[in-house]
């Protein structure tokens, strides 16, 4: 395939374009001039401060002091086995037992289940008095009518 | 206007890479590539002071990045890389800032094209560099890498990583363009 043509020919490698009168030379010297510094990077690595090399043990440390405390707070709500038997642990009941007009009033020791039973019908027929029979059994004839 | 052509040696690579020998050895590859690189980006940019501004970029960049160049690829080729991404890296900046879409570069490229000032009054020349600019942007590239720095295909295609076949396909499909502008021009 034929890569160019008249126009092309005719023309040649000219472009057409000018530089101001010793640009390249001008270039080439101030552009040595000015390139930058090149700074080498840092390979040497900074030495280790006295916390960086400690700061795994105490994390370490810090870790396992965490977990103790998380354990001994799960014993904490957890508590103890609680020993229903023992007075103490009912502290109302103790306080009430230390009070002797409480005892006295609602602590029967030694009381005959047969004699307090005996007591309360003698109080209670005391109470009624004496029933008229007769005008009863009238009352309970009449609401029968 | 000199060729685009190979200057690295292997001793002035390995003084690149030698630190304490590396500047002056980077003021030699400024010496010997400032002009290729300035003519391939000034057909870029179209204008002598963008051009300028450029090409000190692509050396402190070239300077700075200096350790990245593996030495697997020749010198040029990174170089002609790194003012080839500069210079389209200045235009789509170029684009934004005057708000103008990638189809409408041509009509930006020929407006700066036309107001250069650096120019030695060869119409036709500058007609031809209107010619280009009409062109999109990955045939402008392969043109003015093949037409005016002679470049072989091998070689545009280790700078821009297309195939051989692609840039061939480019470049005669800029070349048909550039004949259709003149034969409209008639």
């Amino acid at each position: 395939m034929k890569e160019t043509n008249d126009i092309l020919d005719k023309i040649g490698r000219r472009s057409g374009m000018t530089v101001p009168e010793g640009f390249f030379d001008n270039f080439v010297a101030k552009m040595s001039d000015e390139l930058p510094e090149i700074v080498p990077e840092e390979t040497e690595q900074a030495p280790m401060t006295m916390w960086q090399r400690f700061r795994p043990y105490v994390y370490m440390a810090a870790m396992f002091a965490g977990i103790w405390c998380m354990m001994k707070m799960f014993g904490m709500l957890s508590g103890p086995a609680t020993d229903f038997t023992d007075i103490n642990n009912y502290p109302g009941v103790v306080t009430a037992l230390s009070d002797n007009a409480f005892v006295d009033d609602y602590i029967y020791p030694d009381v005959d289940e047969y004699q307090l039973i005996e007591d309360i019908y003698h109080q209670s027929t005391d109470s009624i008095g004496e029933i008229d029979f007769n005008v009863l059994t009238d009352e309970i004839f009449n609401d029968s009518i | 206007m000199p060729r685009f052509t190979d200057k690295d040696s292997p001793e002035l690579i390995e003084r690149l890479r030698d630190a304490s020998r590396a500047r002056q050895a980077f003021t030699e590859v400024i010496a010997a590539y400032t002009e290729p690189l300035y003519w391939q980006i000034r057909r870029m940019v179209a204008n002598h002071d963008d051009a300028n501004d450029i090409l000190q970029e692509v050396f402190i960049k070239a300077w700075t990045s200096l350790e990245n160049f593996r030495g697997d690829a020749k010198l040029s080729t990174w170089l002609y890389k790194i003012a080839i991404n500069e210079s389209l890296t200045f235009l789509a900046r170029e684009r934004r800032r005057n708000n103008v879409s990638i189809d409408d570069e041509a009509a930006m490229l020929i407006n700066a094209i036309e107001a250069d000032t650096n120019i030695d009054g060869d119409a036709l020349a500058l007609e031809l560099r209107k010619a280009i600019a009409t062109l999109p942007e990955k045939q402008r590239i392969v043109f003015n890498m093949r037409y005016y720095d002679e470049l072989k295909y091998e070689e545009i295609s280790e700078i821009l990583g297309t195939s051989v076949g692609a840039l061939k396909s480019s470049y005669h499909l800029a070349v048909k363009k550039i004949e259709e502008y003149f034969s409209r021009l008639d």
